[in-house]
């Protein structure tokens, strides 16, 4: 346990989801909530990830989550038990989409329109943004002229010009080499901490990477019987690191629980 | 060894042409283009056919057409009637295209899409009462036979934008109608205007028929059977070659209005 660390209020509130495509059960009573981290005299934002292997129906949970799907049975809910419907959380997809016809600046600057803000603030923000995420540089570039992990900043700074409670992530380690990944955790920590009750939800099949920048981990798999998976996915598994202390610490990564935990979730993985 | 190397690779410079998939600069690709040319002027001009005029005869007679037979307002005529009909065109095929994000649109754009099938020979009857013939006539048969294809281009290219584009402008939080604005209009223009510029040849190519079927008003269709009627082979030449360089030209001013329009268009195209 960290000292002066401890939760608050639920800021997300994930019940009973239910999704079947096709006649395929995907995901089967995904039930998790994700509590306000307090820390005494610290802002301190969520970060979380939601872990699971490849097919799992993680991104099906992401779209479901950011209002873009409905799920067959379940709710999910915000701090005031409100809906969250579509424009209301911010969403990161995998490929990193921005409209190819605008620059990056005024990929920025659009994002600001939609939201409803000033012409003069939205400016102001996408100017804010574009320091923020080191790419002043690349104002005028279109998206087709930037590499991935610059799309990647981009992106997250679209979803970042009007301020947001959520932030989901998909996939957001996949194809980033190991600087780019540390460029990406910290700045993943940073909005988080942004505001108090700010989450930042990661979506991935990275243990490690995972590990390193969340508080609270997810497990999302499927049960077997007889070696093989019973369709359905739920929650196997919540880990919450700020509890073990394995949260907010340099050269974590080094010491014998993070490793012996990473250890362990690998094995769970292999089961999922 | 590295002389051996630099040998290799000036060897590999001078027969770089002639490999497969090898990039060449803009002064050897302008070599290569004079070549041809220089080979297709020799092959004119040494020409084993007889009913081919040469080159000095059908500059003279180009000279002839032009201040004696009045090609230049001929020529006025056929682009008034190209663009008149292009213009119809583009606004119909791409209202219509548009109109496939909206369901109960999708029979009646599919149905014109289907039309190409008809060909436009048998329709000049039946324009020509609805029409009342003469320039009309020519402006609904060009249109027609534009438009169809233009249709059924722009609606395939509407159809394939991936849902990913319009999903990201929800996040965003942009209202249906700005998302088709923003993803369908304005994303697809780069698209938009290489449809307009194969249609416009498509056009091109039918016009001096079409200009047949009404020759009242002139036109260097007009012109070109009147030719052909008293066997002026060098003058028919002399016109081919001005309706080849004037479609040239106009492709090359549509290619032109796409790369000032959308600059980012360029980037997806990266040379082998
Ligand atoms: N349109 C669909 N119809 C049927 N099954 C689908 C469809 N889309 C995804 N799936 C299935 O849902 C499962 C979960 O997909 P997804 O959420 O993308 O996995 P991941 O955990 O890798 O993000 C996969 O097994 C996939 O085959
Ligand atoms: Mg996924």
């Amino acid at each position: 346990m960290i000292p002066g660390a401890s939760v608050g209020e639920v800021v997300l509130d994930v019940k009973e989801v239910g999704l079947t495509l096709e006649e395929h059960l995907i995901l089967d009573g995904v039930t998790f909530q994700v509590k306000d981290r307090i820390r005494e005299g610290i802002t301190t934002g969520q970060v979380v990830a939601l872990l699971g292997p490849s097919g799992v129906g993680k991104t099906r949970l992401l779209r479901i989550i950011a209002g873009l799907d409905a799920p067959d049975s379940g709710t999910v809910r915000g701090l005031q038990g409100e809906e969250l419907p579509a424009g209301t959380v911010g969403v990161v997809f995998q490929d990193y989409p921005l409209l190819r016809h605008r620059t990056v600046e005024s990929n920025l600057l659009l994002a600001g329109s939609i939201g409803g803000l000033s012409a003069a603030r939205s400016e102001a923000r996408t100017q804010e943004l574009l320091k923020t995420f080191g790419m002043e540089d690349r104002a005028g570039f279109y998206p087709g002229q930037l590499s991935g992990g610059q799309k990647q900043r981009v992106a997250i700074a679209q979803q970042l010009v009007v301020p947001r409670r959520f932030l989901l992530l998909d996939e957001p380690f996949s194809g980033l080499d190991p600087a780019a990944l540390e460029d990406v955790s910290k700045l993943i920590c940073e909005v988080a901490n942004l505001d108090e009750f700010n989450t930042v939800m990661i979506v991935t099949h990275d243990i490690r990477a995972a590990m390193a920048v969340s508080d609270t981990l997810y497990m999302l798999g499927r049960a077997s019987k007889n070696g093989k998976h019973v369709p359905g996915a739920k929650i196997v598994g919540e880990y919450d690191l700020v509890d073990r202390g394995l949260a907010w610490q340099k050269g974590i990564m080094e010491r014998p629980d993070f490793v012996a935990l990473e250890h362990e979730l690998r094995g769970l993985f292999r089961t999922l | 060894m590295a002389t051996k190397l630099a040998r290799r690779r000036s060897k590999a410079a001078a027969f770089g042409v002639f490999n497969p998939n090898h990039v060449v600069g803009g002064r050897v690709a302008g070599l290569i283009v004079a070549f041809w040319t220089a080979i297709a002027l020799l092959l004119w001009i040494a020409s084993p056919w007889k009913t081919l005029p040469t080159p000095p005869e059908v500059i003279h007679a180009l000279h002839d057409l032009w201040w004696n037979d009045g090609l230049g307002p001929e020529l006025f005529t056929t682009l008034k009637l190209i663009f008149h009909a292009t213009l119809i065109t583009t606004v119909l095929a791409l209202g219509l295209a548009y109109l496939t994000v909206v369901p109960a649109m999708r029979p009646l754009v599919q149905a014109a899409s289907k039309l190409r099938f008809l060909g436009i020979t048998g329709l000049v009857f039946p324009l020509t009462l609805l029409t009342g013939g003469g320039y009309a006539l020519k402006v609904a048969l060009l249109t027609f036979g534009m438009a169809s294809f233009f249709v059924t281009s722009m609606a395939e290219t509407v159809l394939e934008i991936p849902r990913s584009e319009f999903d990201h402008m929800r996040v965003l939080g942009a209202s249906e109608l700005l998302i088709v604005w923003e993803v369908v209009v304005r994303g697809t223009l780069d698209r938009a205007l290489e449809v307009l510029r194969q249609n416009v040849a498509i056009g091109w190519s039918m016009i001096t028929m079409v200009e047949g079927i009404s020759r009242a008003e002139g036109g260097i269709g007009a012109l070109i059977l009147n030719e052909n009627k008293h066997f002026r082979l060098e003058d028919v030449y002399a016109l081919l070659l001005v309706i080849l360089l004037v479609g040239l030209g106009i492709d090359a001013l549509v290619g032109l209005l796409r790369a000032v329009l959308c600059p980012h268009a360029r980037l997806g195209k990266v040379r082998r």
